[in-house]
């Protein structure tokens, strides 16, 4: 297709993404040592269990809030935009590229 | 220096570069996020009820929450659903036809982003139930004209065994308790009143799918509450 107007999205996935994808899951058993300052999941919470992935508490969890802010995707404001905007007549809505 | 990092097999979590980690942290469960639009016509409920995405790790749920419109600025009758993968966040979906729902109404216009977040991060996290309860279905922000209102679904309603099961019969003999549902449910509600920061003498309602279906809407009558 022809993509003649100038582009509102970056083409490339950025090098946050690309790493979101590519990295593995840690297993359960695996303990990385953190940067200091910053806390592993409460262990606790993770005694035993026969669980497949850990149980996270909410301190752990706050601690990427302001560290992993890449967009799943590319295109994600153009589908935000189209999921939860609201509805355009089927006329106006012209593929995502011609924008 | 972390490119030679990664070369030798060592590990770089997010917190070590945001850019260029290679490992991630693993979900229990894989999660999707469901929009319900406000109607602008005469739309079925079900055709403005629209998947956003499906992720299953920590890093991901951060990347969507940071990009995704909060729920303090969503419009009125939107709804965020955040729901286990394979479930619609709906009482027809057979996954939910035996469930109920813990639930709490806030009677102000505009909803707490932190409190939603909190709760969110009690499912994802998995620490609202206990390994093997395997009620928790998914939760649910509600933006309503003059309140809003949170919700966590679950798999049972807390009824008794059936008769003729085996539970009922070990509860026959003596072995098993006739109110484990309820009060494995009631153990959920407290921590997700928890979650939700509510002072000790505010109560939140369970209520079960199939009477909510029957009185015809989702004000059914409280079957208990914490």
């Amino acid at each position: 297709k022809l993509e003649t107007n100038k582009r509102v999205e970056p083409a490339e996935p950025t090098p946050g993404m690309q790493s979101l994808k590519s990295a593995r899951f840690l297993e359960v058993k695996e303990e990385p040592k953190y940067p200091d300052g910053f806390k592993s999941p409460n262990p606790a919470l993770n005694l035993g269990g026969a669980r497949k992935a850990r149980t996270y508490d909410k301190d752990f969890l706050l601690q990427f809030q302001g560290v992993f802010k890449e967009k799943p995707s590319v295109d994600w404001d153009t589908k935000v935009k189209e999921t939860l905007g609201p509805d355009e007549p089927a006329s106006a809505r012209a593929p995502a590229s011609a924008r | 220096t972390n490119g030679q990092a990664a070369a030798d097999g060592s590990v770089i979590t997010v917190f070590d570069d945001p850019s260029n980690f290679n490992v991630k942290h693993a979900l229990q469960n894989t999660w999707t996020l469901w929009f319900t639009k406000p109607p602008s016509g005469k739309q079925d409920w079900s055709e403005l009820l629209k998947e956003v995405i499906t992720f299953d790790s920590v890093e991901e749920f951060w990347g969507i929450y940071n990009n995704i419109t909060p729920a303090s600025e969503l419009a009125q009758k939107s709804d965020y659903h955040l729901f286990k993968r394979g479930v619609r966040p709906e009482w027809e979906d057979p996954q939910n036809k035996y469930g109920g729902r813990w639930s709490y109404t806030f009677k102000n216009s505009k909803a707490d982003d932190k409190a939603w977040l909190d709760v969110m991060l009690s499912a994802i996290g998995e620490t609202l139930e206990d390994e093997g309860d395997n009620e928790v279905m998914g939760v649910v922000i509600n933006i309503r004209r003059a309140f809003w209102r949170v919700g966590l679904w679950t798999k049972s309603a807390g009824q008794p065994p059936k008769k003729g099961s085996k539970e009922a019969a070990d509860v026959e003999a003596g072995n098993a308790d006739r109110e484990a549902g309820k009060k494995r449910l009631e153990k959920i509600g407290k921590r997700f009143k928890d979650y939700l920061n509510l002072p000790e003498q505010e109560q939140i309602e369970f209520s079960g799918h199939q009477d909510s279906a029957h009185s015809g809407s989702s004000r059914a009558k409280a079957k208990f509450a914490v």
